[in-house]
């Protein structure tokens, strides 16, 4: 039995594949569609509560919109730091 | 897969750029070193006072605008709120703390400020 | 199995063309009584908020509507099993079968609009500064200055919130003629003076851009931005617990759900 980890949690918009800005049109259209979808489809739709679901991008989701997308994953840990970091490691 | 929707507009810049302000995109630290639960604390109290600060402000213009207040009131009003938005710049300062951090989110019901 | 859920159809039958989910899994309907819950089987639980991965979902339920009436599920929802997910079905049996037939036929589009809030303010202080301000007297400390400023402040925003009242009902009166229900958002920043959701048709869907290619091309001069269609991810609704029944429809549910429950081999409630 799986103890379920939903609730508020905060995912990070990693971008995994590093894309080189184009300054041109195109990429800008690219980047108004994501934002379109990413505003239905992290923060609105179905939501089910409950002790089944295991994890569910809840209403609080902070992502750090399109400009630090585009960043790659350490540099994005870096900029917010990384939720694993004890505060022992943090004073260093 | 690609998704189909489709978005049409003239102006991608400027849509971009006021929907991310509207999401809210600023990077937030979630970890619990003492510091950090310090001004966890500090923006919170802060937040309410500005509630507090931003009712009674709102509260005196309507009286200035019914015309409710003597000459005297609006002078006693007017260096009390004064002291009051002076007081708060202060201890934003103090904890390093920028307008738009305070806030409180409250779900469904929006944002209290 | 842990199961990625993408949406609920109102329908109970397989899903004819391949649909691939996230990570080329294979997407796939596990009925409920006369809907179903679209899935894929997923090993990890935790996913990061890829770019892939939202465009991937939003592709498979856009998919999806082509075909049949939808409910888009949030992003990542994952159920711990089948069992479960069955379970989560018969709860919110009802929420899902009322939210289907309100979108039977429907989708979503979404509209939304700039202005110069900047430009706005400093035209109505303007005219603000010719009707004079007869409530400050001579005396000219800074404290009356203080008030003085904060009453300007607060009356160009009352103004300012006013006239956005206008601008939308102008906008809203064309809209709204095709569109079954609308969600409007005032000023979610200075410069969003509007940002809307509207649920039309199908087939109205050209009477709409219709509409909405007027108010572009109309007066009013601002930035717009038209996006769709769209499963109506902003029009779901369901109650926070499972209904409570009356006896009898509690009955006719039960007996309905027993039904189906032994249809898809699930133990007794």
């Amino acid at each position: 039995m799986i103890v379920p980890a939903h609730g508020r949690h905060i995912i990070s918009a990693v971008f995994q594949e590093k894309r080189y800005k184009m300054n041109n049109a195109v990429a800008k259209s690219k980047d108004v569609t994501l934002l379109e979808i990413l505003d239905r489809v992290l923060d609105k739709g179905v939501v089910i509560a409950g002790d089944m679901v295991i994890s569910v991008a809840d209403v609080d989701l902070i992502y750090l919109g399109l400009k630090v997308l585009l960043s790659s994953v350490e540099t994005m840990e870096k900029l917010r730091g990384s939720p694993f970091i004890s505060p022992m490691q943090e004073a260093k | 897969m690609i998704a189909n929707a489709v978005v049409e507009t003239d102006s991608d810049e400027e849509f971009i750029e006021e929907i991310e302000k509207a999401q809210n995109a600023l990077p937030k630290k979630i970890n619990a070193n003492p510091k950090t639960v310090e001004k966890g604390l500090a923006k919170l109290v802060l937040t309410l006072i500005e509630l507090i600060r931003k009712l009674l402000e709102k509260q005196a213009m309507r009286r200035v605008e019914a015309g409710s207040l003597s000459d005297e009131e609006i002078e006693r009003v007017g260096e009390t709120l004064m002291k009051l938005e002076n007081k708060m710049e202060e201890l934003k300062e103090i904890f390093g703390l920028k307008d738009e951090e305070l806030n409180l989110n409250l779900g469904p019901l929006g944002d209290l400020l | 199995m842990k199961l990625y859920l993408y949406g609920i159809i109102n329908s109970s039958d397989q899903i004819k063309k391949s649909i691939y989910g996230l990570e080329g899994s294979n997407v796939y309907n596990i009925p409920f009584c006369d809907i179903g819950a679209v899935v894929s089987e997923i090993e990890k639980p935790i996913q990061d908020v890829t770019e892939g991965a939202v465009l991937g979902h939003e592709a498979v339920v856009e998919k999806l509507m082509a075909n049949f009436d939808v409910l888009p599920a949030r992003f990542q929802t994952i159920i711990d099993g089948r069992d479960s997910l069955l379970s989560m079905m018969q709860s919110y049996y009802r929420d899902f079968k009322g939210n289907l037939e309100r979108f039977h036929n429907k989708c979503e589009f979404g509209i939304k609009v700039i202005w110069p809030a900047d430009k706005v303010k400093a035209n109505i202080l303007k005219v603000l500064k010719k009707e004079e301000q007869k409530i400050l007297e001579s005396d000219n400390s800074s404290s009356k200055r203080f008030i003085k400023k904060k009453f300007e402040g607060y009356k160009i925003d009352i103004e300012f919130e006013a006239k956005a009242d206008k601008f939308i009902k102008v906008m809203d009166i064309f809209f709204s003629r095709f569109a079954a229900e609308k969600k409007l958002e005032k000023l979610r920043t200075k410069n969003l003076l509007l940002d809307a959701v509207y649920l039309v048709e199908k087939d109205r869907e050209n009477d709409f851009r219709e509409a909405f290619g007027h108010i572009k091309s109309g007066p009013l001069g601002l930035k717009y931005l038209f996006s769709g269609p769209w499963p109506p991810y902003n029009f779901v609704v369901l109650s926070k617990k499972p209904d409570l029944l009356r006896d009898s429809e509690q009955a006719d549910l039960f007996g309905k759900v027993t039904q189906c429950q032994a249809l898809v081999g699930v133990g007794s409630i």
